[in-house]
């Protein structure tokens, strides 16, 4: 021990006496050295007879390769077959005609290479040893694709699956409708997939889709590493040559229209806990746009960073939100799109949209300062500089200059020109590419709590107009969240009123047993409930996956067990006044005590919201007095979610009125049961309750 | 769209097995207050990265304060004597850099890239941290409510988050590699900033960190301008580690676990394994590739493409310091029950126990184990995190050029025998991981 104090001692002096010698004043940051000097190389570039660009870089450094394939199609309209590239892309890479999908996948994976698709691109990478044979599977892959009905169906169907499972998902729906009203649906950066336009494809959409668009004319291949050019392009030259060129298809759609004033677009979300804010206009802003860097530098210093204006201001000053950016978009074929936004509280929406839209404004009215403009510069001479360490960074530049049309130096002087931007250039890139007074304000939100003060927004000193929308992005009426509940009316007669509608009192008294079996798909598996309920507040569920017994429930009027997996866990009390509730048939025949709340929406329909228990409601139609959705309180680890059901397609059996389908939402999922067989009064023995 | 979630997230843990294939020249030395310096040039592009390992991690805790390596880690940002509080970042930014740091069960790891004209600043900025950090109440506040917005979006927040937790409290009895790393919420809340400031003490010297500056640099400037700016640490207390040893597993433990966020059951079956450095753990990364890496890997070809029993399979050699988790964990998708992959799973584990590989098999793996290699040191970032890794942990620094060997040595017998001696169905944790609804 004594030891170690001892030499530790010494090390301190000896750390006592550098700081003598050094020349470092620590107090000061350290001065930048000299900047590097920088070389850009160009690839290597030739064009086959089909029309593909290939461009070869020759980097020795590690002994591996990637060829990077991009078609520079403009983007296509699907329509109603929406969803045609993505089917096309997830069946690419599964074989081919000449090789089975089990021998293609075998020879990549033995290689340890890898070969992926996109719809308009291909990639593969691996060792340089096997260059010829891995360009000989891609290209066999990208010129003979073994494209089945079996594929295609499962690709189907998980693309479906995806869809529902976004249903209730708030930042999907946001991002759709800003599309939407951005470009239009009918423009092929506004339209959006749909599980009817998932369906209305075949495969011979999916094989239409690559005869007519995965074709050479416009392409690109891209070529880096270890490689001798020579016999690359030979290689290359061999297996890509014959890859027939078509005719190209010209793009159809019309230029989406320029927005007029600022203006607000909704949809209502009831599930949301944030609301998604975005400000957005179109910007014509191809990459050879002259002031193309005095855009991006401007966006940069607004929104570009944790450093930036948006930042600082909706997390740092106003803590509205965890994070608040901008983007700012690029493209030869169409406009592209300016956003600024952010995910905020339900409370700040309104405030949230004021701060994002002042920020956009002061771009334009005033020059940013020097350091703002000195930070974002380093910040791109940054990115710039240590970009060149990757070898695929002189390929991208080479495809950009030679698809955006941009002239050859582009690069060589970026540097120079993005510190030559100034103040004002920047200033007059944000008036003319970010337009508070003429943006779309798009909002996705739980519209009875962030509506009210949204609609009294206000922009420097003007109202702005609120157009609503459907989750697909239809338009909407304004929801009336206030509709008044009747003078006298009580949730008593609410109720009373949907036993009236479902077929009377006496009948539904006169029901000792109710049991349901519905189906429905959870992740493209079937699912199976079956659901038991008695007079004799006897309660039975059952729930399959894929015929396999995943949950029981079983409760026989006194006590009862959860069982899951094979094991048994009994109810508590709690549990046991919960499934009292839901016993019954018709658990309203027996409600007393419940509150009437108000009038709320359920998808379009007006409804009386009654609070059947401490963590139960439902909404009655204020039209017909059906029951349309139910909503429980759940907890959940210390939190609380809430699982609703909604009931749809009410049909007479037995001279009762009842929901065919059922939809249950828990968080973000969704799974749609419907009723396939219904079984009333049926002679139940208590050992079915066992 | 889960599972895709799920995958990436194993993916990256599955990335430390990875080294090269071009030789990486480096050369080391101690300061005399015990900082261990390793540098590498490579003038091929203008790019350097300064980064400091510190031999501290989640495992370095007393009874009560998990989380406390990972809390400490965000203190680290909040400002030093010279560098005023929230300004880290924008300094890094305005020298057109970027920076970044992450804390594992038994190291911290902080590391900035500069454009290599700013060499001197990064220098300048670790040595800031090292030499006088501001510890103080403003920052323990902030950053408990960050590191718990952290917790919340990784793990309570996240589909499958709790799996790595849930493992490690059923692999571990003793040793602190029961507790997750990132800590638990009322851990988190009762640290205080004099427990902060002795963790410094005991942690932080110099002594028990590695320097790794690597990239376009001159050797003998570098090695001048580090003697400036770390030859001033004071040497820290000497760091004794001693944790408890755990018995080994002799019967199967079964255990159950439930995500609120998930809708798919999983099952995880665990091993506990040697550490990351010894060779066994080099052949549990060789089975795991065999089993689950590829398209045609046993367990995938089996039950995802053929017989369609689970929407996902994988094996993951999760490497530690102390013990390795080894793990397989399936979603089941058809009429197939956890029990049903569980059987598949130790059906294939069986073979692997009971025969040789095919030498088809075997050499597959070795091109997957070299493609791995030659892609693991493509930049200066991560050659400088290697270097600092090897250094550290496995304590042999010429591994960057050496581990490839390990591999190649290792013969089909001894992944049967590996497979024999670590994954026996009576030393394994079978964890059914379920849906929190279905606790109900």
């Amino acid at each position: 021990m004594r030891k170690q104090t001892i030499l530790s001692l010494a090390f301190l002096l000896l750390g006592a006496t550098s700081i003598a010698t050094a020349q470092i004043n620590r107090s000061e940051q350290p001065q930048s050295g000299p900047v590097p000097s920088i070389q850009l190389e160009d690839p290597q570039t030739f064009t086959l007879k089909n029309g593909l660009t290939v461009m070869l870089v020759e980097n020795h450094k590690l002994p591996r390769v990637s060829v990077q394939l991009i078609l520079d199609n403009p983007p296509v309209l699907e329509g109603d077959k929406a969803g045609v590239s993505s089917l096309f892309s997830s069946m690419m890479g599964n074989g081919t005609t000449n090789r089975s999908k089990d021998t293609f996948n075998e020879e990549v994976d033995f290689m340890g290479a890898s070969i992926n698709f996109g719809a308009s691109s291909a990639s593969a990478s691996g060792l340089s040893k096997y260059f010829d044979r891995l360009v000989e599977l891609m290209a066999d892959a990208v010129k003979n694709p073994l494209l089945t009905q079996a594929e295609f169906e499962k690709e189907q169907e998980k693309i479906i699956t995806g869809i529902k499972s976004e249903e209730k998902d708030v930042k999907a729906i946001a991002r759709r409708l800003e599309s939407a009203v951005a470009y239009g649906t009918d423009h092929p950066n506004g339209e959006f997939v749909t599980e009817t336009t998932v369906k209305n494809n075949t495969l011979a959409d999916v094989t239409s889709f690559y005869q007519t668009q995965f074709v050479p004319n416009k392409g690109y291949l891209i070529v880096i590493g270890d490689i001798d050019v020579a016999a690359a392009k030979k290689t290359i030259s061999k297996q890509f040559g014959d890859w027939k060129k078509s005719s190209a298809t010209a793009a159809t759609w019309k230029k989406p229209e320029a927005s007029g004033n600022t203006a607000i677009h909704f949809v209502d979300m009831p599930n949301a806990v944030q609301s998604e804010v975005t400000v957005q206009n179109l910007v014509d802003l191809p990459m050879k746009s002259p002031d193309y860097l005095s855009a991006l530098l401007a966006n940069n210093i607004l929104g570009g960073s944790a450093s930036a204006r948006l930042f600082m201001n909706l997390r740092e000053d106003k803590a509205f939100t965890y994070g608040s950016y901008s983007s700012l978009g690029s493209s030869k074929y169409t406009p592209a799109r300016f956003r600024a936004y952010a995910s905020v509280r339900n409370a700040v929406t309104d405030s949230a949209a004021v701060e994002l839209l002042s920020e956009i404004d002061r771009m334009a009215q005033e020059p940013v300062s020097q350091d703002e403009l000195a930070m974002a510069k380093a910040e791109y001479v940054g990115n710039f500089v240590m970009a060149l360490e990757n070898p695929a960074t002189v390929a991208n530049y080479a495809f950009r200059i030679a698809s955006e049309g941009l002239p050859k130096d582009f690069y060589k002087t970026y540097l120079s020109r993005i510190n030559s931007v100034t103040p004002e250039e920047v200033q007059a890139a944000a008036r003319k590419y970010f337009t508070a007074d003429n943006a779309q304000v798009v909002v996705a939100g739980k519209g009875r709590d962030v509506l009210p003060a949204l609609e009294k927004m206000t922009f420097k000193g003007q109202p702005l107009t609120v157009n609503y929308y459907t989750p697909l992005a239809e338009k909407a009426e304004q929801p009336n969240y206030d509709a008044a509940i009747p003078e006298g009316l009580s949730a008593d007669q609410v109720i009373a009123d949907y036993i009236e509608a479902v077929g009377g009192r006496a009948l539904l008294e006169s029901v000792s047993s109710l049991r349901l079996l519905a189906e429905g798909t959870v992740q493209g598996m079937t699912i199976n409930v079956e659901i038991t309920r008695t007079q004799g507040q006897q309660f039975k569920q059952k729930m399959s996956l894929m015929g396999n017994v995943m949950s029981e429930q079983v409760f026989n009027g006194e006590s009862g067990y959860v069982s899951m997996q094979g094991q048994k866990i009994p109810m508590q009390d709690k549990d046991i006044v919960q499934v009292r509730q839901e016993a019954m048939p018709f658990p309203e025949l027996g409600m007393s005590g419940a509150t009437l709340e108000g009038v709320e929406d359920v998808n379009g329909q007006k409804a009386y919201k009654v609070k059947l228990s401490a963590n139960k409601w439902a909404y009655y139609s204020v039209d017909n007095g059906l029951k349309l959705k139910e909503v429980t309180a759940v907890d959940a680890g210390g939190q609380t979610m809430e699982s609703a059901i909604e009931f749809g397609d009410y049909e007479i059996f037995q001279g009762i009125l009842m929901p065919f389908t059922l939809k249950q939402q828990v968080g973000p999922q969704a799974i749609d049961l419907k009723i396939k067989e219904v079984y009333l009064n049926e002679a139940l023995t208590p050992a079915s309750f066992q | 769209m889960k599972q895709l979630r799920i995958l990436t997230a194993c993916a990256l843990f599955f990335g430390i097995t990875a080294a090269q294939a071009q030789q990486v020249s480096y050369q080391e030395y101690d300061l005399p207050n015990g900082l261990h310096v390793i540098l590498h040039q490579d003038n091929g592009a203008p790019v350097v990265t300064t980064s400091v390992m510190y031999h501290v991690g989640g495992k370095d805790r007393t009874q009560g304060r998990t989380g406390f390596a990972h809390f400490f880690e965000h203190l680290l940002f909040e400002g030093t004597k010279n560098i005023e509080r929230g300004t880290w970042m924008k300094l890094v930014s305005s020298r057109g850099g970027n920076n970044n740091a992450n804390t594992s069960q038994d190291r911290t790891y902080y590391y900035e890239v500069f454009p290599s004209n700013q060499l001197e600043f990064g220098l300048w900025m670790e040595s800031e941290r090292m030499l006088h950090p501001v510890i103080d109440q403003v920052g323990v506040d902030t950053q408990n409510e960050v590191v718990k917005e952290e917790k919340r979006l990784r793990m309570d927040n996240s589909p499958y988050g709790q799996i790595l937790q849930v493992v490690g409290e059923n692999l571990f009895k003793v040793h602190p590699y029961k507790d997750p790393n990132i800590g638990y919420m009322e851990d988190l809340d009762a640290a205080t900033l004099e427990e902060f400031i002795a963790y410094k003490e005991k942690y932080y010297g110099p002594n028990n960190a590695v320097l790794v500056v690597a990239g376009d640099i001159d050797i003998d400037k570098t090695k001048s301008m580090i003697e400036q700016y770390f030859g001033p640490v004071p040497t820290g207390q000497n760091v004794v580690r001693d944790f408890p040893v755990e018995e080994p597993i002799t019967e199967e433990v079964r255990a159950k676990a439930y995500d609120p966020n998930i809708q798919i059951p999983a099952t995880i079956v665990a091993y506990r394994t040697p550490g990351f450095a010894s060779r066994e753990a080099y052949v549990l990364d060789m089975i795991s590739t065999y089993l689950s890496d590829g398209k045609t890997s046993k367990l995938y070809k089996k039950m995802v493409d053929e017989q369609k029993q689970a929407l996902q399979i994988g094996a993951f050699n999760l490497g530690q310091e102390d013990y390795g988790m080894y793990l397989i964990f399936g979603l089941p998708v058809g009429e197939n029950t956890l029990e049903t992959l569980n059987t598949e799973i130790e059906e294939e584990i069986a073979a692997v126990r009971n025969t040789l590989i095919s030498e088809n098999d075997y050499q597959k793996i070795l091109n997957k184990f070299e493609n791995n290699f030659v892609n693991a040191n493509s930049n200066v970032e991560g050659i400088a995190g290697s270097l600092a890794t090897y250094y550290m942990l496995y304590g042999d620094t010429s591994l960057i050029n050496k581990q490839i060997d390990i591999y190649r040595s290792i013969t089909r017998e001894e992944i049967q025998q590996v497979a024999q001696q670590y994954l026996q169905p009576n030393q394994r944790v079978v964890i059914d991981y379920l849906p929190q609804s279905a606790k109900q």
